[in-house]
Parts: C-alpha cells; structure tokens; sequence
C-alpha cells in the first residue's frame, strides 16, 4: 500500500469519523508523531512503519474462511475452548461476538476512545491503531459442542467426531479436543499475541481456554521462492500438498459438501495434532538412515535418488523399494497411485518450540494442522497407513483435535455458525 | 550438594577442553590440532578420563571433544565414504547369544518377583505389593535389547503394553501387564482385582522365556539398540510418560543402564576393532552408574522417583545420560554389516525399461 502523507491522512480520519474522530484525531496524532524528531519515518495508516508489510489484509469475510488456502505466515497460535455458554442463545451471541470482532481485528484501523475513566476497548499493545499483518481467524467447532447442552445434535457435520486414539498416539487430554478452536496466523508474533487476547477478552466468561500452542514457520531459504519450508527434523514439509489455487481441486479435497447438512456447505475438516518430535534422538541418527525414513534428500527435498523438490518419486519403478523404501514416509503417506489420490489433504501445520520437558529434553515439534473434506476418507486413512513407519520412534502425537470450519461470514452482518441457528 | 558430587574425572576433562579451548583460540586456525594435543598432554597423568577426550577418538563422537579441540567438526565437500571395512554379519552371533542368555536369567528373576508380587497382593499389603512391582519392572527393562516384533509384538504388549493407543484406554481389554498393575497399584483399587492381572502376567513372562531363544535379532537392530535402550529411556520413562501412575522412571533408566551396559559388554570383541569408540563408551555409561548410584545414595539406598529428582539432580541425570547418548550414538555407525550403497537415481524417459 502507497504510504499517505500524515497530514492527508489525519484531515481524511477527522472527515470520516465526525465527532468522534475529532477525538480519536488527536490521540492518533499524538502517537504517531507530534513531538516525534522531524526526520521520523513517515507513517501509513495502521501504524505501520513505511515499507514494512503490516498492511497486508486477509479478508476475514467470504465463501471460505480465511486461513485455509492463503499460504501460511509465519507466526500462528492455537486456542482450543470450550463452551460454558448457559443456553443456546448465549453461544450465538458469543459466536457473533466472535466474528464481529475477529472482522475487525483482521481490517484493522483505529481504537476506539472512550472516556478516560473506562478500561479502553483494546488493550493497545499494537499501537493505537491496529495494522492487519494479514492476519486470519479461523474458528473451528469440536464434536462436543454438537452435543445436548445447544440442541445442535441435528446440524451435526456428519464426519465430525472426536479425534480418535491412533495406535501411535500418547494423548494428554489436558491438549486434547475442544468446543471451539481459534487458529491465529499473522506475519508478526506480536499480533498474533495481541488477537489471542482480544479475543479472549471478548468471549471471556462464555468460552473459556482450554489449551494453546504456538506455532512458527521455518523462513523461506530457498533455493526458490516456491521451496517448501522445512520442519524441526530438517526435512522439507507440504511438497506434495495440493495447489491451492486449483478450485476444482479444493472442491474434491478440502470443502464439505455432498452428504452434508446444508449449512455446513462451504466448511471444512481441520485436524490439528500437537505432534512431539524427539529432536535429541533424531539428531543421533545418521544421515542416510533419516533420509530413508522420510523418503526424501534432507537438503534438496528431492524423493531420493531424484534431484529436486517437485519431482514425482516414480514408485512405479521402483515397486521392491529399492530406491525408497516402502515404509518411507513420504510413500505411506502419499503413494500417488489414482485409488489414493482423493485422500490427499491440505497440509498447513507450524512449528512449535516450547522449552524443555521433566527430563531436560528439547519440547518442540510439528503443530500439525490439516483441511480435508473427509476425516475417514482422507486423514485417518493416510495415519492408519503411518502406523507402521519407521518415523514413529521419533515422534509422538501428544495432543490436538478434530474441528470442522464452518463456511465463511457472509458479509458484515453475517457470522460464522450463523447456519447453526437457522 | 549434588554439585559438588561431579566425579573428579569429569572435571578434569572440563579444564582439558577449557585449556585446549583457549590454546585454540590463541594460536588460531592452522595450529588448532597440535595445540590441542599439546594442552592435553601437558595435563596431569592420574587423570583417568583423559584418554577419552584423547584426538584417537574420531571427532564425530562428541561434538564437545570436537569443538573443543579441534576448534569444529571437520567435514568433507561430499559426503565420506566410511574408512573403515563393514563388520561381517556372523560376528553378531556371539554377542546376541549371550545377551538372550542374559536376558533369560533376567525373566527367571523376573518370575520370582512376580510371585511375590502375587503373594503380597493375596495378602493384602499394597506397600510390599508396590515393592514387589518396582522389581519386576526393573527386571523387564534390562531385557530392552530384545525386540519383540512380529508375531511376538502381541507379547511385549501384553507384558509391557501402555494404555495410550488402545481404544478406550485403561478400560481396554487389552491393557494388561505390568502397567495395568501399576495403575491399580497406585490409584487405589483393590488388591485382589490386580491378581488375574499377576496371573496373566506371569504366564505371558514364562511364554516369552519359552520363546526367547528363537526371537530373531537382526545383527543392525542389535547394533542399533546400544543407544536406542536409553533413548527410549529418555524419552518414555524420564519424561513419566510410560509410568504415569508410580513415576518410577528413574529404576526403569537404571534397567536401561544395565541393558546398555551388557549389550556393550557383549559386543566388544566386535567393537575393540572400531578405535576409540569402546573407551568412550564404557567411560561414560560408567560415569552413568556412578551418577545413579549416588543417586541411590542420597536417597536413603532406594532410586527416586521422577518426582523425587530435586532439580539439580534431575539436571545432572539429564547431562549424564546426554553425554552418553552422544557417545552410544556412534556405535550403530561403528558396526554398519555392509558398506552403505549409493542411492539409485530416478531413471530418465529414454532409460525407463518397461517391466
């Protein structure tokens, strides 16, 4: 976006916001320069500094949610809640709550003002004007909220579930399941943490935290602008996602549709899973022997004996796994064969770093985070096949969930979950 | 203090690689080795350890020797091939022999304390129960070199098996074993509805001995397990994850000590002709049960629990069992049975044969 002249701005700030701009006016100016050294960096609106990429915008509205199919930034947090929300009424309203705020936070723009003596509406650690820093708010809803307690058990989407135990998991219900999660992705920590709060804020005594955790994304070191990041065991991660931008595609694999209740049209599956990587274990372990248990070269991302990221790994010819081996991960989870190619799923999962455990080791690993239109169809199938691979040694599935991601707002009266209530 | 508890042979080594740290970092680049060598040489010769941080010892088996002597870790512009000839795959025969010999006394021990435990449970004393408990535990996880794989995974399960992956947890049939019985030993049930679980137990026990003998273990797996018994260690029971309910983590990583230490013990003829691993190896699992042992011995003769570790000691475990991990970590490589092979590469269009 082309930086405004301050002046410009503020004269144009007073003209839309009338009276209360007048205040909002001087408050706005004050922070962003009255009495700052004249040779101060011009500013845009959004407090963003000139050049930086805080304005970039997601739009929270549409078809889809956002957060979905737009490339995943850099810093994300994930807040699982659940619902003590007294009647069916009140978790709409906190639904709506939810959205209202979540449109604003991701369009961004002034604070508003109120009297001196009140708590002000936004707790401001952005600045008094919040910058967008393509930040998306994806809300998704558990099984459990489909239970008595809201009368929802009908518009129930008809794969949600609870996230079953899969044979390799080590589940702490503590970081498990959830009435409603919250996935908040921005290309700064600093808003992402600001949102959590903000959001909390405004669900606060309706929706209560369950758990979180922090994710970040590997920064782009090439060799091209489209190589895949890699995750905490080196290895490149979503090389053989599905394009994004293939609608025919996403239709097949991400978005809900037939065989679903009406309202849930336009929604998706999202499965989260707080996957521990035992980072000490697998640096103790030779080059060759991780290589096989991916199925890729660490350094290019190439299905080995191949040379770059996006080559087909031909498992047609190599039937014996002589090249790569049968139980290599990236062949279990994806053999590319036409009976397997509608369980692909959308991959968009984060790191996570947090600390050390009781026994003094490294606590990090993969928040993994995936859409696809069908849980049993698609995910299940690709973990179940995952049982048995090599890699399970050096992992462990630890907590997360099953949600579905109800369609988008429709527009600035519209909420999402509004279909629930219809 | 537990501090002041670090071995005298473990300090001298920190000022060898301080010494030679510095001496590296005055005389630069191109003199970083014989510098290096002159520091440790120049130190005292009581010093026990010493020849474990010696330059014999290949640079990859610890980064902290590496770093410290040698300034890095020394690489090549392509990936080295091994200097040394594969171990032949027959000279595995031996050492799996004499751990499954091992291992079968460790089931007939095992047996005995199962029961007891059968006994205590029948008289209704949950203290002498747990005791009981805690033994047979510890003798199955000095059994970590045997792989139960297969047809026999069911086995390990049974005996072994965590409530995690199983549906509906611990109200899964399949929950048996020795943590079915922990988890009603420490949660309060009633003792007498632990004893089929003790029966079932001893019978899957007598059943693994029957079969022991003729388990398969790959001579690589074998290889393999000298430093995936305490990585599992590290990872299941140090973190509390597989002994949710005694916390008895600390005896199950003395168990896993032991394994270790007899697997190394098997395998050294194999390994004497691998230079500079076996020193390194025995130096610091020995350093290892000298930790533990201290551990004992502050507290009253009997292994903490996880949540008995203050956190200076649960530190100076973490650091011990690291450093020998480090070292364990070479001994897989040590023992490759054949000379890794190139990958094949992707055949091109025009040199596809179509099968």
């Amino acid at each position: 976006m082309k930086p405004l002249d301050r002046r410009a701005f503020l004269a144009r700030s007073t003209a839309v916001l009338g009276a209360a701009g007048a205040a909002a006016y001087i408050d706005v100016a004050r922070a962003k320069g009255a009495g700052a050294p004249a040779d101060a960096p011009p500013t845009t609106p959004g407090g963003a500094a000139e050049g930086s990429d805080l304005e970039a915008r997601e739009p929270f509205t549409g078809v889809h949610q956002s957060g979905i199919l737009n490339p995943a930034p850099a810093h994300a947090t994930l807040v699982a809640m659940d619902s003590f929300a007294p009647d069916r009424k009140t978790l709409q309203t906190a639904l709506k709550a939810l959205s209202n705020r979540a449109a604003e936070l991701t369009t961004g723009g002034p604070i508003p003002l109120l009297e001196v003596d009140a708590p002000p509406p936004d707790s401001g650690t952005l600045g008094p004007d919040n910058a967008p820093d393509a930040l998306t708010i994806t809300i998704g809803l558990g099984a459990s909220l489909f239970d008595h307690r809201y009368g929802l058990t009908t518009k129930r989407p008809r794969e949600l579930t609870q996230m079953p135990t899969f044979t390799v998991d080590q589940l702490d219900p503590s970081i498990t399941h959830g009435d409603v999660l919250l996935q908040i992705c921005a290309q700064h920590r600093d808003t992402v943490v600001h949102t959590v709060r903000e959001l909390m804020r405004t669900v606060r005594g309706t929706f209560q935290q369950r758990w979180a955790i922090d994710g970040f994304g590997s920064a782009n070191r090439g060799p091209t602008q489209k190589s895949s990041p890699r995750n905490l065991f080196a290895f490149r991660d979503g090389t053989a996602n599905p394009l994004t931008t293939d609608g025919a595609l996403m239709n097949k694999l991400v978005w809900a549709g037939a065989g679903e209740p009406a309202w849930a049209a336009g929604g998706t599956y999202q499965v989260v899973r707080i996957i521990r990587m035992h980072v000490e274990f697998w640096d103790r372990v030779g080059l060759r022997e991780q290589e096989n248990m991916i199925g890729r070269s660490r350094d290019t991302g190439a299905p080995l004996g191949g040379t770059t990221e996006y080559e087909d790994p031909r498992y047609d010819l190599d039937p014996k796994g002589d090249r790569i081996p049968l139980d290599a991960h990236i062949r279990l989870a994806n053999p590319r064969t036409a009976k397997t190619a509608d369980q692909r799923i959308l991959r968009r999962g984060f790191n996570y770093s947090r600390g050390f455990d009781k026994a003094g080791q490294l606590d990090q690993g993969l928040v993994f985070v995936a859409f696809n239109q069908s849980p049993s169809r698609q995910f299940a199938t690709i973990q179940n096949r995952l049982n048995s691979e090599p890699m399970i040694d050096y992992i462990t599935p630890v907590g997360g969930g099953y949600f579905f991601v109800p369609p988008g707002a429709r527009g600035s009266n519209d909420y999402v979950g509004s279909g629930l209530f219809e | 203090m537990v501090r002041q508890k670090i071995p005298v042979s473990a300090l001298v080594v920190l000022i060898v690689i301080a010494v030679g740290a510095v001496v590296v970092v005055i005389l630069g680049g191109s003199s970083k080795h014989s510098s290096a060598q002159a520091a440790a040489t120049s130190l005292p010769s009581e010093a026990p350890a010493l020849a474990t941080y010696s330059e014999r010892v290949p640079h990859a088996a610890s980064q902290l020797n590496a770093y410290a002597l040698q300034g890095t870790v020394r690489g090549a512009a392509s990936t080295p091939q091994p200097t040394e000839p594969p171990v032949s795959a027959s000279a595995f025969r031996a050492p799996v022999a004499a751990y499954k010999a091992y291992s079968g006394q460790q089931l007939k021990l095992m047996e005995n304390d199962i029961a007891r435990l059968s006994t205590e449970l029948a008289s209704g004393d949950r203290a002498a129960a747990k005791d009981a408990w805690r033994h047979a535990f510890a003798d199955y996880m000095t059994l970590g070199a045997v792989y139960l794989e297969g047809p026999v995974a069911d086995l390990d399960q049974a005996i072994d098996g965590n409530p995690g992956g199983l549906k509906g947890g611990t109200a899964s049939p399949q929950f048996t074993g020795l943590h079915r019985i922990e988890f009603g030993l420490y949660t309060g049930a009633s003792l007498a509805s632990l004893e089929p679980y003790a029966r079932r137990l001893a019978a899957d026990v007598v059943e693994l001995r029957r079969i022991l003998p003729r388990v398969q273990v790959d001579p690589l797996d074998y290889a393999t397990r000298a430093h995936e018994i305490l990585e599992d260690a590290v990872r299941d029971l140090l973190s509390g994850t597989d002994v949710p309910w005694s916390a008895e983590g600390v005896l199950g990583t003395a168990s896993g000590v032991a394994a270790t230490t007899e697997v190394i013990k098997t395998l050294a003829p194999v390994l004497k002709s691998r230079e500079g691993v076996l020193p390194v190896v025995n130096a610091q699992l020995g350093a290892l049960r000298s930790s533990l042992a201290s551990l004992q011995a502050q507290h009253g003769g009997r292994l903490p629990t996880n949540s008995q570790l203050t956190q200076s000691q649960s530190e100076q475990l973490s650091a011990s069992i690291g450093q020998t991990l480090e070292a364990l970590a070479q001994v897989p490589g040590a023992l490759e049975t054949t000379t890794t092979p190139p990958i094949p590469t992707i055949p091109r269009a025009d040199e596809r044969i179509v099968p």
